[in-house]
């Protein structure tokens, strides 16, 4: 079930509602849970077994590993058996194929069996939430969840469920068992969800419809075209991404969890290093803090940590999708980084403040190509036609089309900057800024659901019998 | 969660009540999604939707297997999205946004200048693949084949379409069109005649995609030179206005605020009332009526179908104070306007649309006996139809 449909709207989240406040406070957890599977279920009907194996496996690991810890060899194989199923069920349901064809590319003489399955939807997140967890189990830095109930709340959280942010189960053991629900973290939640909803479906979808029409047009796009619809596409990916967060971050709020907040204007940055700590800063914490450190982080000399940061982005890509392109734009960050460690980031810190912004931009805007075209030829003709090959302008009627996107598109970059949040903290005079609350929220429901239901309205006009 | 307020209970009276205000994007939302769950749960649900004119889908079968292979999930979206209490607000609520935010034309009608509403530009599509076929037609014909093709709205009424728009090139796809099509049909070309006479008045509807009276009129006059009849002028009508018309452009864009149009009715003031008689057929069912005019037609929104009576399969008219002769159309519904016209020359008019009529059409010509047989077709149509295989 995904949050911007009408499904989850006006029928799952009033019901979810009703239930867990009718619920007593102390078997909250328990309908949540429930809740949980059937929002998981609704869309993997059987792979929801899965990831109640992954529960149970992980619950059991947990007690396991907390009842030895102190016999440290113990532990340790516990926990590496643990990590090794985690990865094992991640890397059979994700990369199996992947894995088969790269062995078959790497011996083209041998028959690989390749093995098609489906991915089931969130499996890269509450993988990496689990392990999260026993992990800091076997550190003690975490108590060991002894209620089945309380850990598989964690683990299924709806509002986090599906595309993160990736909850670090430190940051939540505490509210698992003794949040307080509250009117004014409710009030705020909602409009975070709003926010979050609106960047959904009013920008990310038409900003994707756009990037779809420059696609479409091929050879005819030209340089420029390739540019807009490139823009579009990182606009896109910015407000998908950024606006699913925010709505499980107000839903978690509605429900009286607090989560760590996964974007902070990425597109405002002025270097590769900035951008990667505004961009999914969770996956980001994640893998500093299961991998990076863990490997030696800085502390080894500058060979060691330029190994980490290529071994880290090797995995940040590869998390990201079972395709090599995803492994080529994981390195590709990493190698800038690196370059950034080493000297470029002296170098920028002498350039005037609107160069460092246009580097950044150039970058990461560049990344989204290798991201977007997991076919390697499409990758090879996109960048040519924007590097000019096939010409600088645009067909007529592609222009049509970015010139009717066009105010949309502005107004996306504008979004994409703190500059709305910063004009809105001016407003000091309290009816004016409960007015702009209401009438935003007003706004934000009727469009939203204008825009949800107008996606099928699709009058059947020229038939007869 | 009305009944815990941690918070505020530590909280004096007065302070909790000045905070209320603070808490209404919460109220709002609450208030907004309940109300639309139990919209959703009490109102009754419509089978079908007379301005979408659609079958609206029931709710899905919630079998275990439909369940566990996702079928009745993706059935209950449809499902819901087809329910929603308010769904033609929030259409039109769309439909306004992207007007305002700089997307006329999204759902392919364009909001022109004057309320007019055009319908996005045709393209090639199957143009010359029909062309092939109306010429293969001709040539095994032996009697003589006229054709016409109507321009759209957005062609030949350029000047209302809004500044940034979609290219029609109506002209330059007549023109290979024609050319596809051979010598030996008798083609009456329109567009040049048409852009100058929509200079003075519109001839296209601005709620509806078809061309109205005075256009049908501008088209059967030119006809007329090409059949060789002497058309009647425009004094020689009486006309009769109906309001209230809104028309398939309107229906399609969803732009509700855009004002209604009106049908304007003309009769033959020469002609006696009883002499006309219409029979429809399609299939088993026949139905007759003694008028151009289906009169009950214009109680419902969407008045076109005023003209004939709307598509059938067959229409046979006879007109009894014409003088002898027949004429066989093949058309879609832009001839309902301009047959009428036309019935003032012939006894018989035999209108076949291929789209329901899947006989042979030279066989039907040659019982009928028939003097010609004429295609008649909007460039749009003719572009997207895929029917004109069913000539033969």
């Amino acid at each position: 079930m995904i949050f911007s449909s009408l499904l989850f709207l006006f029928l799952f989240l009033p019901a979810t509602l009703v239930l867990y406040y009718l619920t007593p406070k102390r078997f909250r957890n328990i309908t949540l849970f429930v809740v949980d599977l059937v929002f998981y279920a609704w869309g993997e009907p059987t792979l929801v077994l899965l990831m109640i194996v992954s529960v149970v496996l992980n619950y059991t690991a947990g007690i396991l590993i907390g009842h030895f810890r102190s016999k440290k060899t113990l532990a340790k194989w516990l926990l590496a058996a643990d990590v090794a199923a985690n990865l094992g069920l991640l890397g059979f349901f994700k990369y199996a194929g992947f894995i088969g064809e790269t062995i078959q590319m790497v011996l083209p003489f041998v028959s690989v069996p390749i093995i098609e399955v489906a991915l089931p939807i969130g499996i890269s997140f509450y993988t990496f939430q689990t392990m999260s967890y026993t992990i800091d189990v076997y550190r003690n830095t975490v108590a060991v969840q002894k209620n089945f109930i309380d850990f598989g709340t964690y683990v299924s959280l709806f509002p986090q469920l599906i595309a993160g942010p990736i909850v670090r189960y430190q940051d939540v053991a505490e509210q698992l068992c003794h949040r307080r629900e509250n009117l004014q973290q409710f009030n705020s939640g909602v409009k975070l969800f709003l926010i979050g909803l609106s960047k959904k479906i009013l920008l990310a979808n038409e900003m994707g419809s756009l990037w779809d029409t420059v696609r479409e047009t091929g050879a005819q796009a030209g340089a420029l075209g390739s540019l807009v619809g490139i823009i579009a596409y990182t606009l896109q990916i910015y407000f998908d991404f950024c606006g699913y967060s925010e709505m499980a971050i107000g839903l978690g709020r509605m429900f009286g969890f607090e989560f760590v907040r996964n974007f902070d204007y990425p597109y405002i940055s002025q270097s590769v290093t900035e951008f990667w700590r505004r961009w999914h800063i969770s996956l980001g914490t994640w893998f500093r803090e299961y991998v990076y450190i863990p490997l030696g982080g800085n502390r080894k000399g500058l060979g060691r940590q330029i190994i980490n940061i290529g071994v880290v982005w090797f995995l940040t890509g590869l998390w990201h999708g079972a395709s090599w392109n995803f492994i080529l734009w994981g390195l590709y960050f990493g190698v800038w980084l690196m370059l950034e460690k080493v000297f470029l980031l002296k170098l920028l810190k002498k350039a005037p403040r609107f160069l460092r912004h246009f580097y950044a931009a150039v970058l990461f805007t560049f990344g989204w190509v290798l991201f977007y075209f997991e076919d390697v030829g499409e990758m090879g003709s996109f960048i040519a036609r924007l590097f000019g090959a096939e010409g600088f302008f645009m067909s007529e009627s592609l222009t049509v089309t970015v010139l009717g996107y066009l105010p949309l598109l502005l107004c996306s970059i504008l979004l994409s900057t703190p500059l709305l949040k910063w004009l809105y903290e001016k407003v000091k005079v309290r009816p004016l800024r409960l007015s702009l609350d209401t009438l935003g929220t007003c706004c934000a429901l009727l469009l939203c659901t204008a825009e949800l239901v107008s996606s099928d309205y699709n009058p059947f006009l020229y038939f007869k019998f | 969660m009305e009944k815990e307020k941690p918070e505020m209970e530590t909280v004096p009276l007065k302070s909790r009540f000045r905070r209320l205000p603070e808490l209404l994007p919460m109220m709002i939302f609450c208030g907004f999604i309940f109300a639309m769950a139990i919209g959703y749960l009490l109102l009754p649900k419509e089978e079908y939707s007379p301005q979408e004119k659609k079958k609206l889908v029931s709710f899905p079968c919630a079998a275990p297997e439909q369940i566990l292979n996702g079928t009745f999930q993706s059935e209950l979206d449809t499902f819901l999205s087809d329910h929603i209490p308010g769904r033609l607000f929030y259409a039109g609520l769309s439909a306004d946004y992207e007007l305002c935010s700089g997307r006329n034309g999204s759902k392919g009608i364009y909001l022109g200048a004057d309320n007019t509403l055009y319908p996005a530009p045709a393209a090639e599509g199957n143009l010359l693949k029909n062309a092939g076929f109306i010429k293969e037609y001709a040539e095994d014909s032996d009697i003589p084949v006229y054709m016409t093709v109507i321009p759209s709205a957005g062609a030949i009424q350029e000047q209302g379409l809004p500044l940034v728009h979609e290219s029609y090139r109506d002209r330059e796809l007549i023109d290979s069109f024609r050319q596809a099509l051979g010598d030996k049909v008798i083609f009456t070309d329109v567009y040049d005649h048409f852009k100058e006479a929509a200079a003075e008045t519109p001839l296209y509807y601005r709620t509806d995609h078809h061309w109205n009276s005075r256009g049908a009129f501008e088209g059967y006059q030119m006809l007329c030179t090409a059949l060789g009849k002497t058309p009647l002028k425009r004094e020689d009508f009486s006309v009769e206005t109906v309001d209230g018309f809104y028309g398939t452009s309107y229906s399609k864009s969803a732009l509700w605020l855009t004002p209604p149009d009106s049908v304007e009715l003309w009769s033959d003031k020469a002609q006696s009332p009883q002499a006309v008689q219409v029979e429809i057929i399609d299939g088993e069912d026949r139905k007759t009526g003694n008028s151009y005019f289906f009169r009950e037609q214009l109680a419902n929104d969407d008045k076109y179908p005023v003209f004939l009576d709307g598509n059938h399969s067959l229409v046979r008219i006879t007109n009894q104070d014409a003088p002898d002769g027949c004429l066989v159309v093949v058309k879609d519904s832009y001839a309902h306007a301009l047959v009428p016209f036309l019935s003032r020359h012939y006894r018989t008019i035999v209108m076949a649309d291929l789209r329901y009529y899947k006989k042979d059409i030279s066989a039907l010509a040659e019982q009928e006996g028939a003097d010609g047989v004429l295609f008649l077709y909007s460039l749009t149509n003719l572009s997207e139809d895929n029917n004109l295989s069913f000539l033969f």
